[in-house]
């Protein structure tokens, strides 16, 4: 071998230490994040994004994080898990990106967070509600929002207290809405109530006179209905249809959407439903945070918007008291941070899972969503009992 | 936990079975008579669908045009596409092996859904007409299916009057049956492939203007619908226009009753069960296969 060629080596090696090392140290702390901006779950994913741009937003405007700015680097996953996994794969080892937020959605999550944890990423997962992803031994990923299974909890405490005996819990055959019921049939027996019916049908079914045909001659005082948006409006309509009357009857994801109210009009009444978030609640700074995302975005925020916002803000935070970007440091901060942001608290146990975030119930009440559970978080009443379709 | 099924409660999903059935055989007619006229498989007829469905939601939400009333617009709106589309794409691959048609059919599907998705966004959309339903002895006959159903069973009606007695109908079956020979006669097939692929996508159109009141509008809405239709006109009998109408109303029974008896989740199993006994059983469909 000539001399020449190491020295080359050596040039190569200076070149390239030299030419990027001081850029990524005073350019920008790369976020990367796949979202579902196509796809099923395009509006929700959108927000979400929103979200992660307001929070980048802030956090830029008052100084950056760890002296530098910060900067989100989003991909599209079409709302599909398979291709989550081949982005986060990407923004990791091809784009290099400083730190991971979560994707939308638990399915999503539950596949992308494989990639993460192989590298040794922190993940905080803003919008990943199902419970099991977080009790598989995992190290890295956070949740942010309340598990799936207490989404219907409001509904059957309420339930319970007014003295109410009967439930019949149905549920879409996903992830998601799978963990909701189970959640619902946990507590009501834990209540002292009788569920007298269960069933589950197919993501994307359209006719549920078969169900409700059963439902009906169950005749149960409460139904909880784990639900994405098409089913909810597709089960409210035809309960009406076929004069199904519940004294109580609630719906999980999609209920809180101002599109179900648009949808379902009139119909829409009474029906309880179940949020993350909203922007009346009394949490610091919110209806600011309310009004600033009207003004940017120009349209609402749903609870995943805040969400994303309240998720990147929590690892900034984690990050500025760790001092440092690394994985190990930051998990350990995440782990024990007590926090209140416009979205609620966040704290979690040594897996990660949330334990702090209150979900709120609330009622469709002329036109309004009303915050009636928990009393503490609540400013109304329920209308209770509800009165019959063919009553009102 | 478990209900104790009654006759009533018979008697209400047998009501449900046919109001969607009617809906299922207006629906696979279209592919039916797609795939009796060329042989191909059109895998865009549920996104075809969707698009009618798109039509009445914007003729409503714009316009305030009754949803009713959009059901001709919105098929004559997708007559059009369907005939760009056959003079565009499809006349291409009526000659070739299966696949190719299967594979463009599939291409133009994913192709539409998201156009659709690009300029209508995936926000679910819906149209709130007629809620509710007719309460009669204790059973309740649901108003806007109700609706869905005599509009389906008329178009149905009408196609088959076409087919049957007109002289385009009986080109059309004639262009089915044999295409040479039709060709021999003085039909001119390529007219006769555009005009079929137009009024089978009219027939889809149909179908999801007629949905948009009961179910929510979205992008991705169509695809069950290839395969619901797929599943009547094999049940039916592929190229039998009449075994359109038994495979949808036995869809649609299927469904429901399994439902009832089952769970609505088995329910689906149940139908595709069906099928396969069938192709075992009498592999040319209930009514037997293109006897037109």
């Amino acid at each position: 071998m000539t001399s020449k060629a190491p020295t080359a080596l050596a040039v190569a090696l200076a070149l390239a230490v030299g030419g990027v090392m001081p850029a990524t140290a005073q350019g920008p702390i790369r976020i990367g994040a796949s979202l579902s901006l196509t796809g099923t779950y395009a509006k929700l994913g959108k927000n979400q994004h929103e979200g992660y741009q307001l929070c980048e937003k802030e956090v830029n405007g008052k100084g950056g994080l760890l002296g530098r700015k910060v900067q989100f680097v989003v991909y599209d996953d079409q709302s599909m898990p398979a291709t989550a996994v081949r982005l986060y794969e990407k923004l990791i080892t091809e784009d290099m990106v400083d730190a991971i937020m979560g994707p939308y959605s638990s399915p999503v999550t539950e596949a992308a967070v494989n990639v993460t944890e192989k590298y040794k990423k922190v993940m905080v997962a803003p919008l990943a509600a199902t419970t099991s992803i977080f009790k598989k031994g995992r190290k890295y990923i956070f949740m942010v929002i309340s598990p799936a299974e207490v989404y219907l909890e409001g509904l059957v405490d309420m339930a319970a207290k007014r003295g109410l005996k009967t439930v019949a819990v149905v549920n879409e055959d996903t992830l998601f809405s799978k963990a909701a019921a189970s959640g619902a049939v946990e507590l009501a027996k834990k209540k002292g109530m009788q569920v007298v019916f269960t069933e589950a049908y197919p993501k994307g079914n359209t006719d549920f006179s078969a169900l409700l045909t059963k439902i009906k001659a169950a005749n149960p005082d409460v139904i909880a209905a784990a639900t994405y948006f098409d089913d909810a409006v597709a089960l409210t309509r035809q309960m009406k249809e076929l004069n199904v009357n519940p004294k109580m009857y609630g719906v999980t994801v999609g209920g809180d959407l101002p599109e179900f109210y648009d949808t379902l009009k009139q119909n829409a009444e009474y029906i309880y439903g179940a949020t993350q978030w909203e922007h009346t609640l009394p949490y610091a700074g919110n209806q600011e945070w309310f009004e600033s995302y009207k003004k940017e975005f120009a349209h609402d925020p749903s609870y995943h918007s805040a969400a994303g916002y309240a998720g990147c803000l929590v690892y900034a935070e984690a990050a500025k008291r760790a001092n440092s970007l690394d994985a190990d440091k930051v998990r350990e901060q995440l782990l024990k941070l007590e926090m209140r942001t416009i979205f609620g608290d966040y704290k979690v146990d040594a897996d990660g899972f949330q334990v702090a975030h209150k979900m709120v119930t609330f009622q469709w009440q002329k036109e309004k969503k009303v915050t009636v559970w928990p009393d503490d978080l609540s400013k109304g009443k329920p209308l209770f009992p509800t009165p019959a379709w063919t009553g009102r | 936990m478990n209900v104790v099924v009654t006759p009533a409660m018979l008697g209400q999903v047998i009501i449900s079975g046919i109001l969607s059935g009617a809906l299922y055989a207006m629906v696979a007619l279209g592919l039916g008579l797609i795939f009796g006229v060329m042989r191909v498989i059109n895998i865009a007829h549920g996104p075809l669908l969707m698009l009618g469905s798109y039509t009445t939601y914007f003729l409503y939400a714009h316009f305030g045009i009754n949803p009713l009333l959009t059901v001709p617009i919105a098929m004559a709106v997708l007559f059009v596409v369907g005939v760009l589309l056959q003079r565009g794409l499809v006349f291409r691959v009526v000659d070739a092996p299966e696949l190719s048609s299967l594979l463009l059919t599939f291409g133009i599907s994913i192709m539409l859904v998201n156009l659709a998705q690009l300029a209508f966004t995936s926000d679910l959309r819906a149209v709130e007409y007629i809620t509710g339903s007719w309460l009669v002895g204790g059973l309740a006959f649901s108003k806007p299916r109700m609706i869905a159903f005599v509009f389906a069973a008329a178009v149905t009606a009408l196609s088959f009057l076409v087919l049957k007695f007109t002289r385009l109908g009986k080109a059309i079956r004639a262009t089915s049956q044999s295409r040479e020979v039709a060709m021999v006669c003085g039909v001119d097939v390529g007219r006769i492939h555009m005009l079929t692929f137009g009024f089978a996508s009219a027939l889809a159109a149909a179908g999801g203007a007629l949905l948009a009141v009961i179910v929510a509008i979205q992008p991705e809405m169509g695809g069950v619908w290839t395969f619901k239709s797929f599943l009547v006109i094999v049940l039916g009998g592929a190229g039998n226009y009449p075994g359109a109408l038994v495979g949808g109303l036995l869809l649609g029974l299927v469904e429901q009753v399994a439902s009832l008896f089952l769970t609505t989740q088995l329910s689906e199993v149940v139908a595709y069960v069906l099928l396969v006994l069938v192709l075992l059983v009498r592999p040319s469909g209930l009514l037997g296969g293109r006897q037109t």
